[in-house]
């Protein structure tokens, strides 16, 4: 392994990553400054003001931060821990996505260089991603810490934290790389376990991320419940904690620095060993991957399967329409399209239908938080709940399915498709998972407060609507500021960012406006039920229904216009 | 030179490419031609040292594609059937990625030969463009600019010209000459029958991953008993199309 081409290839990939000038040629569209240079602002506009905040309050507390660190050297273990464990968590699919996608760097696979250098880049390039969260915070943090420290050799607390950190990324990395990679090779040409599996994963890393959030939020109001007492508790009770971790390595030699203490030759074996450790697990991370690559152990079923001579005999197609519903062909093709194009790929489907969670949870929590200091409101807030549901859903199948048509649109427009229908058929097939959360959210409703019983028809019927409304707000601002070239993947690649749908303020739009309708909607029928009796609930929801429906045909039609219209260039 | 010397692929049940040997002498130009799915890129994909074969071997100028693959690379180029590059970058800046990676020496030389083969392919006005902004038969272009810019000995080119127009077709068949007249080797994959009847010395046809004919345009005729153009032999060899449907299909829609 040539240190000079591992050196030679990470120059490039970040200097390619963080382009500041725009490239001259006529073709290419031009960047705004503000977009170039906001990747560079923010870590520092949230670094300075992090050193700013540690600089006003420190000196005023430090006797007490000092003796409270002397006496706690261990005490950032959890927290260093945490942040192995989610770089672990984080980057379980990273190298076998990466290794299973090879054909995206095959210009650079071809070159004179190891295959086990390009892999090894692409790790160290993963981990330098996952570190940049942590050094905005923690440099500062360090470095704000050591100014006001009289120590001597504190200013060195900001090197060690950076170099230790770094060590703690790279084994969380490698380590998570290693069992993804062993997971594929397991499940490689098993099309129904990946599925099931990841299904599953998606599922736990959705509800396990929101749970952490609650925890947080309940223990900040107060001594209640918390879900993840249990969890720290097994944790403790595993040695999560332990002197023996590399969490604590780093707290106690980072820390220690700062004020002063003494060092120890248990901590310097500490470091060496974890630095072994962690150059180890990641230079076999980077020959697992070439091995995985270079054998071929994952390729794709189709590759790996025997072509059998087998006539399939197909029936005319003909999507049906929904029981009851009279719906034009373009619609239901639509819809089947939508629908069949998201439940193929489980991890989709699962952001899909569960990624709403993450904001909804946001609303349920004061409930939880306060219990029974919020006396009869708790059930509002669980219905609150259901509005992201209801506009997310809109914004996934409507918006961001739209923007992943790609390629299709020129079939669409080569066939004279009216897409204003098509555009509602994509709208159309969010609805069925809106109605299908707002029943299963009443039912939770019914239980915590049986009398709002009457309430909840309306508040189907309202987020039906919404719903609707939303996918055609979200269709309208994807056919206006959709990339439509970007990828349907969840599964990142190493050092690849996230692509987005839908751009800039499209995204903010599509994503604001409906939460403000649904809200002002919804809570101003139960509002009025609330004050002036629940038939002035029934009252107004016509007039909300219709209001959904007019922007839904409005936007539809906007949408379908823009589409038809779009340049082959946006999406080829 | 290449020589692949029992070159066999095995995906978990599935035999891609089987027993295939063949050799490519410099200064010839090889055509591997072969239906869908034969394992023609499975075959390019272990010369170039991107899939391990599960048996056989093969080496490059000498060099054994398992034991010495970094030395094999140095002196190969290729151009794959569907390039995908750094989109982020501009034609020069990834042509000048690519030479720095090939320690191609820095300076007016290297300006110059860039220069050179963008201007013969007709895309040095695009070299300032991001490459996300190229079409098909432009990546293709660069692609080959790429392969070229360390002089390599080898070349392995999975359907060059497909997606290329007339004018881009014509300069890269001068060029493939003029490096074949200069002593390279070229192995390439073509489904334009015409292309590989004109322009290759010789000839292997691959079917389900074994070689079932190999040799030279007159070699080939006379193995297959009459036929005189490749498609016919092709079409003999392989097997040609299913005549019954075709008019079933015609006459259910005309």
């Amino acid at each position: 392994m040539s240190s000079s081409d591992l050196l030679f290839l990470l120059r490039e990939d970040i200097t390619r990553s963080f382009r500041l000038r725009n490239a001259k040629g006529k073709r290419t569209e031009k960047r705004g400054l503000l977009s170039r240079v906001l990747k560079f602002s923010i870590p520092v506009i949230v670094g300075g003001a992090v050193l700013w905040g540690v600089l006003a309050i420190a000196p005023m507390f430090w006797d007490l931060i000092e003796s409270f660190i002397s006496e706690n050297l261990g005490m950032g273990a959890a927290i260093f821990n945490a942040v192995l464990l989610f770089s672990f968590i984080g980057s379980i699919m990273i190298s076998a996505t990466t290794v299973g996608s090879t054909s995206k760097m095959e210009y650079l696979l071809i070159t004179p260089i190891k295959m086990r250098t390009i892999f090894l880049e692409k790790t160290i390039i993963v981990i330098f991603y996952n570190s940049i969260i942590w050094m905005m915070i923690g440099v500062p943090l360090f470095l704000g810490l050591s100014i006001v420290s009289p120590f001597a050799f504190a200013l060195l607390s900001v090197p060690a934290f950076i170099v230790m950190l770094l060590i703690l990324i790279t084994i969380g990395v490698s380590a998570g790389g290693l069992v993804g990679l062993g997971v594929a090779r397991a499940v490689a040409g098993r099309r129904a376990i990946k599925q099931i599996g990841t299904a599953i994963m998606s599922a736990v890393a959705i509800i396990g991320t929101t749970l952490w959030y609650v925890s947080f939020y309940t223990n900040s109001w107060n001594d209640g419940p918390n879900p993840f007492d249990a969890l720290f508790d097994l944790a403790n009770s595993l040695g999560f904690t332990s002197i023996l971790t590399p969490g604590y390595t780093v707290s106690i030699v980072s820390l220690g620095l700062l004020v002063g203490a003494p060092w120890r030759w248990q901590d310097l074996l500490s470091v060496s060993l974890f630095l072994v450790l962690g150059i180890g697990m990641v230079l076999l991370n980077s020959y697992v991957s070439e091995m995985a690559h270079y054998s071929g152990w994952l390729a794709s079923d189709a590759t790996r399967t025997s072509k059998e001579e087998i006539r399939k005999e197909h029936g005319t197609w003909n999507p049906r329409s929904f029981p009851g519903l009279k719906l034009s062909n373009i619609v239901t093709a639509s819809m089947w399209f939508s629908i069949t194009s998201v439940r193929r790929d489980a991890r989709v489907i699962t952001n899909y239908l569960l990624g709403p969670i993450r904001f909804a949870i946001w609303l349920v929590i004061p409930g939880l938080a306060f219990g029974e200091g919020f006396g009869g409101i708790t059930s509002y807030f669980i219905l609150a709940a259901l509005i992201p549901f209801a506009t997310s859903y809109g914004l996934y199948f409507a918006g961001y399915e739209l923007v992943y048509e790609g390629t299709n649109i020129m079939n669409l427009q080569l066939a004279a498709t009216n897409l204003e229908e098509y555009v509602r058929g994509k709208v159309y097939s969010a609805v069925p998972f809106a109605i299908i959360a707002s029943i299963i959210v009443s039912i939770i409703v019914l239980f915590i407060s049986p009398l709002m019983w009457v309430y909840l028809p309306a508040v189907i019927v309202a987020c039906t609507f919404l719903c609707m409304a939303s996918g055609s707000i979200a269709a309208n601002e994807a056919a206006k500021g959709g990339d439509f070239k970007a990828d349907r993947s969840f599964a990142r690649r190493r050092g690849a960012s996230i692509q987005m749908p839908l751009r800039g303020w499209s995204s903010v739009r599509a994503s604001l406006v409906p939460y403000a309708i649904g809200y002002a909607g919804v809570f101003g029928m139960i509002l009025a039920g609330v004050l002036f009796g629940v038939l002035y609930t029934y009252a107004i929801l016509p007039v909300f229904v219709l209001f959904c429906w007019r922007l839904t045909t409005h936007y539809t039609r906007n949408a379908g216009l823009r589409v038809a219209q779009i340049d082959a260039t946006k999406y080829l | 030179m290449i020589e692949a010397m029992g070159l066999t692929k095995v995906f978990n049940e599935f035999i891609a490419v089987r027993n295939l040997s063949f050799q490519v002498n410099p200064g010839e130009i090889y055509g591997l031609l072969g239906p869908n799915g034969s394992g023609k890129s499975t075959t390019m994909r272990m010369l170039l040292g991107l899939l391990q074969p599960t048996a056989g071997s093969a080496r490059i100028s000498g060099h054994d594609i398992r034991e010495e693959i970094v030395d094999a690379k140095r002196v190969m180029g290729y151009v794959p059937e569907e390039p995908v590059l750094p989109e982020r970058l501009t034609g020069w800046e990834y042509i000048n990625y690519i030479s720095d990676i090939w320690r191609v020496p820095r300076g007016p030389e290297r300006e110059e030969d860039i220069q050179e083969i963008m201007n013969l392919l007709d895309i040095s006005d695009a070299g300032d463009d991001l490459i996300e902004t190229y079409s098909k038969g432009m990546s293709r272009k660069i692609s080959l600019v790429a392969a070229l810019i360390h002089k390599p000995t080898v070349l392995i080119l999975d359907e060059l010209q497909a997606g290329i127009d007339p004018r881009g077709a014509a300069t890269m068949k001068e060029i493939l000459n003029g490096l074949r007249g200069r002593g390279a080797t070229i192995l390439m994959s073509t489904h334009i029958l015409e292309i590989a009847e004109r322009m290759c010395d010789r000839i292997g046809i691959i079917n389900e991953g074994e070689m079932i004919a190999e040799g030279t345009m007159t070699e080939l005729r006379t193995k297959a008993k009459g036929q005189s153009s490749l498609e016919e032999i092709f079409l003999s060899l392989t097997g040609g199309p299913d005549m019954q449907l075709i008019a079933q299909y015609l006459g259910e829609s005309v």
